[in-house]
């Protein structure tokens, strides 16, 4: 007869042998492979690997300008959605409060979100387009010849037309996650605010703020893992064109990888990505004294 | 909670705002639309946010014809079914193990979760690439299955949170009344968490409907293409001019879309439980 501790041991061992070893080799296995192949100068296929110590972290930020090109644009990616955290912020406030339609406004603006990716940044690219392009289309019909441009070949603006794709793409999720966060503010602290004669600005400074606290340090931290690993709209919108103008670090990194061949390079290049998130993390985490409030 | 909107101007500027946000959305999904019924002249010459003259789905004919996008469709849809099965046995089973157990590595095994939750997956992307190719996966429909199955942390983590809300004493009662932990499970917490199981259904279809990165990187044969990646090859062909192309953008849309207006409400529940899982 079956002990209950066998049966507890069965269990365990079959509903998580599976799991765990999924993980262990999709996912933790190859972190250590990335580590190590760093420190080497492999090519993806041969099987000769030959260990050059720190070589490719040296080489990587000393070797060519492309890589902090690259960096300097996730920053942009990372700035401009940081700016729209506040705003984002305002319209969740919005939606929240008793305006007819809500429902409809935040099924419209969570919409992007849930489309297609390649679909949106094929999309764009017409929207973009020089030639029969709509967004120069609509700029005529307005009058606003001038204002006409090489969206997707100009360098200095070309950025900044893939930074909207990334906010019209993402903004609707911020705005729903805002949302939530606004929801779990309890109803009574708004109606002792009422009692104590706080006006809306007082609201929004000691009552909505610090409830969608958590929601913001989320954010911050998807915001880092976001704008450094920006990939799909660059890549479809302009292959990191014109030249490497709109390059990202994971674009660069990804084609140092396979279409240069130089594996060991490339995995430092992911080490230094892994690094640069854990370390800007802690700095806004620091900077915003998230953690030190939440505790309270 | 109530934010006092005072005036009626105040209410205007709202509004407008809000109509605002809904036109940048809206303008390059129309033009988009629109173009997919237009000619390559038509959309040459005319105002990009004008109505097609007709909704002939000849473009649409084309796509389908010379885009092989059912094939896409189909491989999509087999990759969801697969995920999402999957997901379901291994999130319910490894979230009761973790959740309703003590034993020893417990620490151990939460430990390797967690860890793989923060990490970022394309950049262990580099040699995934080799573990796969060694395993002989490359290529084939299983490498995004098993990668899937192995980076689905995050909801295994919404799972554990779910299974946390099912009062103990049920197991304990269950147990008294002559139930094994197997059957536990298959009779109780199994069915209990049915309704998170089809939250997280929807959000994983949506989620593997729409992936880039993996089907491309891993599945370059031409028979395996998902929907996504069936478009990329298409744009790149000889018919990638934006009146078929507008047409693939649309049919690449559609379907997650029609999953996204049918079952919002699961949709929010899900991504906001999954985001903010600290």
């Amino acid at each position: 007869m079956r002990t209950i501790s066998m049966q507890k041991n069965l269990l365990l061992f079959s509903f998580l042998l599976i799991p765990v070893l999924l993980l262990l080799m999709f996912v933790l296995y190859p972190l250590f492979e990335l580590i190590r192949i760093s420190f080497t100068d492999w090519n993806g296929v041969d099987a000769q690997q030959t260990y050059v110590g720190f070589d490719n972290y040296v080489k990587m930020f000393t070797d060519s300008s492309d890589v902090w090109l690259s960096l300097r644009n996730n920053g942009i990616y990372f700035i401009f959605h940081l700016i729209m955290i506040p705003l984002e912020l305002a319209i969740a406030v919005v939606l929240d409060s008793k305006i007819r339609a809500s429902k409809f406004f935040k099924t419209i603006i969570f919409m992007p979100y849930i489309i297609n990716g390649v679909a949106i940044s094929y999309m764009f690219a017409f929207f973009y387009s020089p030639i029969n392009g709509g967004l120069n289309g609509i700029l005529e019909v307005l009058g606003l010849e001038s204002l006409i441009q090489n969206w997707l070949t100009d360098e200095s603006i070309v950025n900044l037309s893939l930074v909207f794709v990334s906010i019209w793409r993402f903004s609707g999720f911020h705005i729903i996650l805002f949302l939530a966060g606004l929801q779990s503010i309890p109803q009574d602290q708004f109606e002792a605010a009422k009692i104590d004669g706080a006006n809306s600005i007082q609201n929004f400074w000691y009552i909505i703020v610090p409830g969608v606290k958590k929601v913001l340090e989320v954010l911050l931290f998807l915001n880092v893992v976001g704008a450094l690993q920006v990939f799909d709209i660059p890549y479809i919108m302009t292959q990191g064109g014109p030249g490497h103008a709109s390059s990202t670090f994971t674009l660069y990194t990804l084609e140092t990888a396979f279409k240069f061949n130089s594996f060991g390079m490339a995995s430092a290049m992911g080490i230094t990505m892994l690094i640069l998130i854990i370390v800007l993390n802690g700095v806004q985490n620091k900077l915003f004294n998230l953690k030190g409030v939440g505790e309270e | 909670m109530t934010l006092r909107l005072g005036s009626a101007a105040k209410k205007l500027a709202v509004y407008l705002i809000l109509m605002l946000i809904c036109m940048v959305i809206f303008i390059p999904l129309l033009i988009t639309l629109f173009a997919s019924f237009k000619t390559a002249v038509e959309i040459g010459s005319e105002f990009a946010l004008k109505l097609p003259a007709s909704f002939d789905f000849g473009n649409y004919q084309v796509v389908l014809d010379k885009g092989k996008f059912l094939q896409g469709f189909g491989n999509s849809m087999f990759l969801v079914a697969v995920s999402v099965v999957i997901n379901a046995v291994l999130g319910t089973t490894t979230a009761y193990a973790i959740n309703r157990f003590d034993f020893r590595l417990k620490k151990v095994i939460l430990g390797l979760f967690v860890a793989g939750m923060i990490m970022p997956g394309m950049i262990t992307e580099i040699s995934r690439f080799t573990i796969i190719k060694n395993l002989g996966l490359y290529n084939t429909i299983w490498a995004p299955i098993v990668i899937y199955a192995a980076t689905n942390l995050v909801q295994l983590y919404i799972y554990t949170q779910f299974i946390n809300g099912i009062p103990k004493d049920l197991d304990e009662s269950a147990m008294l009344d002559g139930c094994s932990y197997f059957k536990v499970f298959n009779k109780m917490i199994f069915p209990l968490l049915l309704p998170a199981t089809a939250t997280l259904a929807i959000i994983k279809a949506v989620d593997v409907m729409n992936d880039m990165y993996v089907p491309y990187l891993y599945m370059p044969s031409s028979s395996l293409r998902t929907l996504t990646t069936t478009l990329m090859y298409f744009s790149s062909s000889k018919f990638g001019s934006w009146d078929y192309l507008s047409s693939a953008i649309i049919l690449v849309m559609l379907p997650t879309l029609v999953i996204y207006l049918v079952f919002s409400k699961y949709i929010f529940k899900g991504i906001v439980a999954g985001a903010v899982k600290s």
